[in-house]
């Protein structure tokens, strides 16, 4: 079987592009016919469901060859020059479209954003641009990235498990993990608020990679949860993440959150070898807690032995490189992160959502109205799909004047005790000293579509191991450990100290090349298996 | 019945919808209303967390530390150079206001 | 019998600061003869995605602000979002500071003059603050038939919000707080204090009680005046308007009050949200505010000696009377021009003070202009009087001169020159001006010689007019005396 332009990492395509062996004209026409052919239809608000949409990944809302057309343009007059054409020279990437990107509709798989058209464009993607990279369009995602499948996106059809059309990619950022998997461009950025780019990217088989907190600049991100919200890459491999990792991190004059901390190579030691490093295993981490559906009284599950054995392979694969596998490490507050995720996360959220009410942008009721009251409550109420109408809903509440205390300010100070369990558990002079801590990124492997959709508390539970490092503002990645026995990815996390995404991504990367001739690493994705 | 059940009053849910600026559909407000209470369920497991007093909260995970925290703006002016894109986003303008429908005041004298 | 009542009145007052940008976008700040919708970016007009970055001289003028008012400002302050909606509130909430904000406590004195009408003495009310903190200003709204239309030139402009203690018993004092208020703020260099642009705006608390009680009653806010006298004018209908209520036996109920200064009434305004929940936050987009103690030291060495301190040193150290200070000390660039030109001339300063108030004042008034942008300069002014104490020009002479200076930017001296206005007091001179108009006046020289002594000036006069003013006063009268009395 040949290799297609499409299957090549961005580091290979940077490097093909630089060395003059490949245009990124021709890059990126291999893509736009691969997507044409792959994809099927974009979402759309009038997207009527239909048979076929079961065929296809359906990642995309815009697609945009005229901007990647020009970018390639540009990339290739520099290369004809000699000029240093940047890191992703050549490389095609897509943009959750929770990003704003200048002249491009920005929707946020809103109707309420449907129409809206940003002027300026966010910090993440204007350094891709600026890097060289060739932006293919903007995808899928749940509505204002709330939920973990994808599916309650305004724009249907939603986006398909590349894996198996069936289930769901995962979520909210489940275009760029369809996509990066799919091979419909080599890198996506996505952002995670909960888990939105590790567990879509664990359920679609490919690596995801929230930063610290502040690493990455939050300016023309549509904001859900401002305090947790962080952009981040989603690519094939650990050096792709690391290379796209290099070009959107850092300080940013436009977001006072974003970090002064400078930024090292990530690349320069990604490939050193792990020998002394402590990973740690925590029992926390294989059972989650929840409230039953029917009574409400909590369960606690132990999480599927695939799952586990999955983690439990990967820390013998590091115990071989010569790491210390630190077992029974205390993380008692986990199974808190969904509850005062629920706080937190829907405070800031109700009133980032505020500003969305047919004044300035976006969805205006066309019906005739009494008064200006009317006009924002028809508005928002036709513009506002069942899931930002919670969780504005639920904001309200539990912010509400007479419920703070008892609930947001609470949830504030378990938040704390969050933290905490990471600070101890990192602390070199602690008792644990880890470098890492080593998780199953997913409870399950992704489940299929309609499955959980509507159950807001069940579709939030789907979070709790990833959610801890977002309350904590530590950096995590999820990277490929295999698959389940009904042929679904499997991914683990690792979850490190403030600011340690290098030695996160070298951990990363010693697994990927340990792993590098595994019998399931040939496997691929069903809809490349038909070329 | 369990105890999930009606955490949150119908009165208080219709306040909610209405400081929200909603128009709900019935069965709408019937999904919201359940699935808040489920949450609210799920979020009185954290009354029962003991805190210590001098516990303080935390607004961002990261400690940004002196030389990570970035400095304030300098006040230099730099002009917008597409204010007419901005404007063009809104639904309804009018020699370069932005129309909405008037505010609903009643004037009691 | 009539009951006595007392107005209880606390001021919220609304400052915007003269910073050259808006507070979290680098739009200008100041909008006043922009089109609307002009002044804006993705930032202030609350675009999806956008975030607010601090201007740092917000801090640094809204700190200058706090030590003027002797407040307690804090190393640790955070940003609060004040969720509501409006139409000229582009991002659905206000960025704030709620309850840890950058100064608390604080007071301002307030001399309240004498008044005829009530026959009291002048007294100092200190008024306490109870807050002090910084926000974002919000556009604007004008209201076309059964339409509003919204600019938001106005969005993101910094505000100071201070809040007073209800200790304001008058509308007069009110009026005098806004006054000292003012001057405090133009003194200080960090707003341009005008109501009437809506650069300081009011809003006040009233309520009324018996005399002596310490109850405080149900108040009504007053909202949207946009003068002092209007302040006044409105706290004034309010106070009547509730005596009025009370006495007849109604209950005040706390209604939110606005002003038409046109028509000079106040008027209820009832809009659907009675209970207002803000349901306030810290704001995550922005990080805690510290201000270190070497940060604090660098702004407070910009903190000028305040307008009160000086009126008292000036009465002390220059010797002017109280009423000469408090004029002088009305505008900082004109006490230090009264400061400069004393002390250059470093004799009796009333002389200075007298010249400031007399004619400087109204020469610069006439021209428009600021007491630096005078060509008359503090050692200019100080070279003129000087020239009338030593008798080189009279005081009609000097009073020219003073125009001649702005005029040209020369100094007196070289016009006294070039113009050739210097006393004449030759005495050759004069006594030939003297003999000539005693030779022309064989009448008025009889009269005098007769008796008619009063005569004296009418002959000084004769002198001047034919000298053109520059004949000294002295000599000619001397000269005259010798001549007449032969
Ligand atoms: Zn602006």
């Amino acid at each position: 079987m040949m290799t297609e332009l499409t299957d090549y990492s961005a580091f290979k395509l940077a490097d093909l592009v630089k060395t003059k062996q490949v245009s990124a004209r021709e890059i990126l026409q291999a893509h736009l016919q691969y997507i044409e052919k792959a994809d099927g239809r974009p979402g759309s608000l009038d997207g009527i469901p239909s048979a076929d949409d079961d065929k296809k990944i359906h990642a995309f809302i815009t697609h945009t060859e005229a901007i990647a057309l020009r970018q390639a343009k540009q990339v290739d007059e520099k290369i004809a020059k000699g000029e240093d054409a940047g890191l992703l020279a050549g490389v095609p990437f897509t943009v959750k479209d929770i990003f704003c990107v200048k002249d491009t509709p920005s929707t946020a798989a809103s109707r309420i954003l449907a129409n809206f058209t940003a002027p300026y464009t966010a910090t993440p993607v204007a350094r891709l641009a600026a890097a060289g990279g060739l932006m293919l369009g903007k995808v899928n995602l749940d509505e204002f990235t709330y939920g973990s499948s994808s599916e309650s996106s305004a724009f249907q059809p939603s986006p398909r498990n590349p894996w198996d059309l069936s289930k769901v990619p995962g979520g909210s950022s489940g275009g760029s993990a369809a996509a990066v998997a799919a091979h419909e461009g080599a890198l996506s950025l996505g952002t995670d608020t909960a888990g939105s780019i590790r567990q879509p990217a664990a359920f679609c088989g490919v690596v995801g990679m929230k930063p610290t907190y502040g690493r990455v600049s939050r300016y023309g991100l549509i904001a859900f949860g401002s305090s947790l919200d962080c952009p981040g890459p989603l690519a094939r491999t650990v050096k792709d993440a690391a290379l796209m990792l290099q070009v959107i991190a850092g300080a940013d004059k436009a977001d006072a959150t974003a970090a002064m901390k400078d930024v090292p190579d990530y690349l320069k030691d990604i490939e050193k070898d792990i020998a002394g490093m402590r990973i740690g295993l925590s029992p926390d981490y294989f059972r989650i807690t929840f409230p039953d559906p029917e009574s409400g009284e909590y369960v606690e599950q132990e999480l599927p032995t695939e799952i586990q054995d999955a983690v439990y392979r990967t820390a013998e694969v590091y115990k071989a490189l010569g790491a210390t596998i630190v077992e029974d490490v205390p993380m008692p507050n986990t199974r808190y992160g969904i509850p005062v995720y629920f706080v937190i996360s829907r405070v800031e959220a109700a009133s980032n959502l505020h500003r969305f009410d047919g004044v300035k942008y976006g969805y205006r009721t066309p019906e005739q109205v009494k008064d200006l009251t009317e006009m924002y409550r028809r508005s928002r109420g036709e513009g506002f799909g069942l899931q930002p109408k919670l969780r504005i809903l639920m904001g309200m509440y539990v912010s509400a004047a007479q419920y703070a205390e008892q609930y947001y300010q609470r949830a504030l100070k378990v938040r704390s005790l969050i933290r905490n369990d990471f600070e101890i558990v990192f602390d070199p002079g602690g008792l644990y000293k880890l470098d890492a801590l080593l998780t199953p990124t997913t409870p399950t492997t992704a489940f299929g579509m309609a499955a959980v959709y509507g159950d807001s508390v069940m579709m939030q539970y789907a979070d709790q191991l990833t959610v801890p490092a977002n309350h904590a503002g530590v950096p995590g990645i999820s990277i490929p450990a295999g698959f389940s026995d009904d042929g679904l990815p499997v991914g683990v996390q690792l979850l490190g100290a403030d600011f340690s995404e290098a030695k996160l991504l070298r951990i990363a990367r010693a697994f990927e090349m340990a792993t590098e001739t595994d019998e399931w690493r040939t496997k691929k994705p069903i809809v490349l298996e038909g070329e | 019945m369990n105890n999930k059940d009606n955490l949150i009053p119908r009165e208080v849910f219709d306040h909610l919808v209405d400081l929200a600026a909603f128009s709900l559909e019935e069965q709408e407000k019937s999904y919201l209303h359940e699935q808040m209470n489920n949450q609210l369920n799920s979020i009185r497991e954290l009354e029962a967390i003991p805190l210590p007093d001098d516990l303080p909260v935390t607004t961002h995970g990261v400690d940004y530390g002196q030389d990570g925290t970035p400095p304030l703006r300098k006040d230099e002016w730099v002009a917008c150079q597409n204010t007419a894109d901005i404007l063009a986003q809104a639904p309804c303008v009018e020699d370069d206001y932005i129309v909405v429908p008037d505010i609903p005041t009643t004037e009691l004298e | 019998m009539t009951i006595a009542y007392e107005a209880v009145i606390g001021l919220e007052t609304h400052i915007q600061l003269n910073t050259l940008t808006k507070i979290f976008c680098s739009c200008k700040a100041d909008s006043w003869e922009d089109e609307p919708n002009t002044n804006i970016c993705p930032v202030c007009t609350g675009l999806p995605g956008v975030l607010p970055v601090l201007n740092e001289k917000v801090v640094e003028k809204a700190v200058l602000l706090a030590a003027a008012m002797q407040a307690n400002i804090q190393d640790l302050s955070f940003f609060d979002r004040k969720n509501y909606f409006y139409p000229d509130l582009p991002k659905g909430y206000q960025i704030s500071q709620y309850d840890h904000s950058l100064a608390t406590g604080g007071f301002l004195d307030v001399p309240v003059p004498a008044s005829s009408d009530t026959g009291s003495d002048a007294y100092v009310r200190q008024v306490r603050i109870h807050k002090l903190h910084i926000e974002e200003d919000a556009g604007k709204t004008k209201k076309e038939k059964d339409r509003r239309y919204v600019d938001f030139n106005r969005c993101g402009v910094p505000l100071v919000e201070m809040v007073t203690e209800p200790d304001l018993r008058s509308a007069e004092e009110a009026g005098q707080y806004l006054i000292r208020l003012r001057q405090l703020l133009r003194w200080l260099g960090i707003s341009e204090a005008d109501m009437e642009k809506g650069n300081l705006r009011c809003d006040a608390n009233v309520s009324i009680r018996e005399k002596g009680s310490t109850v405080l009653n149900t108040k009504t806010e007053i909202k949207n005046v946009n003068s002092i006298d209007a302040v006044k004018d409105a706290i004034r209908k309010e106070i009547e308007r509730q005596i009025k209520e009370v006495e007849k036996g109604n209950t005040i109920k706390p209604w939110t009050l606005d002003w038409d200064d046109n028509a000079g009434v106040l008027r209820m305004m009832r809009s659907k949200e009675t209970e207002a929940d803000y349901r306030y936050f810290h704001e995550p987009d922005l990080l805690p505010l510290v201000i270190s103690p070497a940060w604090q030291a660098r702004i407070l060495e910009g903190l000028p000696e305040l307008p009160l301190a000086r009126r008292k040193r000036f009465m002390e150290e220059f010797k002017i009377p109280e009423y000469d200070a408090d004029i002088l000390t009305t505008e900082r660039d004109l006490a230090d021009y009264f400061e400069e030109t004393a002390r250059l001339y470093g004799g009796d300063a009333k002389k200075i003070s007298n010249w400031l108030m007399n004619d400087v004042l109204r020469m610069r008034n006439d021209l428009g202009k600021s007491m630096q942008e005078l060509n008359l300069t503090p050692a200019y002014l100080t070279e003129l009087v000087k020239l009338t104490d030593d008798g080189k020009i009279n005081s009609t002479i000097a009073k020219h001169l003073l125009q001649k200076v702005q005029e040209s930017g020369k100094a007196p001296y070289t016009l006294v020159e070039e113009l050739g206005l210097a006393v004449v007091s030759d005495d050759g001179a004069i006594r030939s001006v003297c003999e000539k108009i005693i030779a022309a006046n064989p009448a008025e020289v009889q009269s005098y010689r007769d008796g008619k002594q009063s005569l004296m000036g009418w002959f000084v006069g004769q002198v001047m007019r034919e000298m053109r003013g520059k004949a000294d006063p002295q000599i000619t009268q001397r000269v005259l005396k010798e001549i007449l009395d032969k």
